[in-house]
């Protein structure tokens, strides 16, 4: 044990700690009963994974919620992107523009963003005839993605400001205009620091995509709602403990990962 | 630059003024300098050297007067753009290094030709090859910055400057950060540069160092120039007081 890396033997911890915590958790709640819960489950997993029993698809339940986390990623690392551009701008009025947009979804609670998302938001959008439906999966992406928009630049933000002045002036006395400057000098500077802190925020959006449940979409949340209500209200602390361990079990690995490689950088500097 | 005859001054200052907010820092400056020629701009600290030093390659715009470097009357120049061409003709090293610690002593010497220039990156290696055994360097092409010594460090930020082939390089207080026993090998360095022609203009403290090697002093002390002359007059006949009591406190501390 002594021979591991710190974080590797927190993830050994955490990784069979943790199951074995919610499995006593369990044993409190249901005591002889546990079996006849975990066979529940057991049943249940299909469903509360793929949304369908018997593992077909992914459009629902727990691997809804994965993908709907990443591609609330892929939106918001590009929007992200975008907004931190504009706070970094030359014009005073861009730059005015989008502290204020990443202020105003930094301090939106991720639940007002989603309700927003399925009140604002139509059901579909007519282009040119043909009809694009906003299905409560879309709803989802577009609501998680706000607020982690705004996560997202700040974390870019961050890393740009923590490349010395010196290294802009340099660039500039040597030629670099400024799109340069950040693509060859800044960036790749900025990139080994922004990693870790952009993984904690892909980890936050993971566990927040549970908060999807309100927009109607088939998420792991409605489903474990659903077999509540159709297996009976007994089985809901063992349901919500499982739905736990599927959370837990993704992003504890993101985190940990996250973790490491800050280490590493602290090491190199 | 073949325009300009050998006799004209290849930089020119007229009357510069630049303030940052209310703190006015440079209250009228004129100064010319000749092309091969090496020029000390000295002074306490705040009189405005650095800043001086910032405004002839437009690192910092001014608020009046002109500056003509070569053919580029650089205070109408404002567009990152339309600098590139003045980059070109005048380089920089600065206090701190600022090499770029991603890239390789190698790298950072052609990143900018290449880049900025569009130079043939195998052309642009092997002049870097030969700047680098200029400032003694050679066999340190593929260190990082963070594997080097400051002295050399800073000697790789002169290599970077040259590889610009610039008509004149600036040096910002290039020795002040780095510790006593690296200094003279920067100094070195400089003072080959300085012999071979190259026009050079040094914020400096190294008042022995200035008097060896300058053409040109100039005495800066709260955004004016007090004083300016060769090196013999300025620093033992010094006709303005506050230039004399300025060279009693330096000298006394070199001496110490």
């Amino acid at each position: 044990m002594s021979a591991m890396k710190p974080e590797t033997r927190a993830f050994v911890y955490g990784i069979s700690g943790v199951p074995v915590l919610l499995f006593v958790a369990m044993l409190a709640c249901y005591g002889r009963g546990t079996g006849e819960a975990l066979g529940l489950l057991a049943d249940r997993s299909g469903i509360l994974l793929t949304g369908a029993p018997g593992f077909r698809g992914f459009g629902g339940g727990f691997s809804a919620n994965v993908l709907m986390s990443v591609a609330a990623i892929v939106v918001s690392v590009a929007t992200g992107a975008l907004l931190c551009i504009g706070t970094i701008a030359n014009m005073r009025l861009i730059r005015l523009i989008s502290l204020g947009v990443v202020n105003l979804l930094r301090n939106t609670p991720w639940l007002i963003a989603l309700y927003a998302m399925l009140y604002l938001l139509p059901f579909y959008v007519p282009v040119f005839g043909t009809v694009i439906p906003f299905s409560p999966f879309v709803k989802a992406v577009v609501g998680l993605s706000l607020p982690v928009t705004a996560n997202v630049a700040e974390v870019l933000r961050g890393g740009v400001d923590a490349i010395p002045s010196g290294q802009w002036e340099t660039a500039r006395a040597l030629g670099y205009r400024k799109g340069q400057i950040l693509r060859y000098v800044v960036i790749p500077q900025a990139v080994p620091l922004i990693i870790p802190n952009m993984m904690t925020v892909f980890a936050t959006l993971f566990i927040g995509s549970s908060l999807a449940v309100v927009t109607g979409t088939s998420d792991v949340l409605s489903v474990a709602n659903t077999i509540t209500a159709s297996d009976g209200s007994q089985y809901a602390t063992a349901v919500q403990l499982y739905v736990l361990l599927l959370f837990f079990l993704f992003a504890f690995p993101i985190a940990t990962l996250a973790r490491r490689l800050e280490r590493q950088i602290r090491e190199k500097s | 630059m073949n325009v300009i005859q050998q006799q004209a001054p290849l930089i020119e200052l007229v009357d510069v003024h630049k303030s940052f907010g209310a703190t006015e820092v440079l209250k009228g400056v004129s100064m010319s300098i000749r092309r091969g020629e090496t020029a000390c701009i000295i002074g306490p600290s705040g009189s405005g050297k650095s800043t001086l030093l910032r405004c002839l390659n437009g690192l910092i715009g001014v608020d009046r007067g002109t500056i003509r470097v070569g053919s580029f009357n650089v205070e109408k120049m404002r567009r990152d753009r339309d600098l590139v061409p003045l980059r070109h003709e005048v380089s920089m090293v600065f206090q701190q290094y600022n090499l770029f610690p991603h890239r390789t002593v190698m790298e950072n010497i052609v990143m900018a030709p290449v880049q900025v220039l569009g130079q043939p990156r195998d052309e642009v290696k092997k002049r870097a090859a030969e700047l680098l055994a200029r400032v003694r360097l050679t066999g340190k092409e593929n260190a990082y910055p963070a594997q080097l010594s400051g002295g050399q460090q800073q000697r790789v930020a002169i290599a970077r400057a040259l590889a610009m082939q610039p008509a004149v390089i600036l040096f910002d207080e290039v020795t002040a950060a780095l510790d006593p026993e690296m200094v003279s090998e920067v100094l070195a360095v400089i003072r080959d540069l300085s012999r071979d022609g190259m026009t050079c203009v040094l914020v400096t403290h190294e008042m022995r160092f200035a008097e060896e090697v300058a053409d040109l002093v100039f005495f800066t002390d709260r955004g004016t120039i007090v004083e300016s002359g060769a090196p013999a007059e300025l620093f033992h006949a010094p006709r303005d007081p506050r230039l004399a009591s300025f060279l009693g406190k330096v000298l006394s501390r070199t001496a110490a």
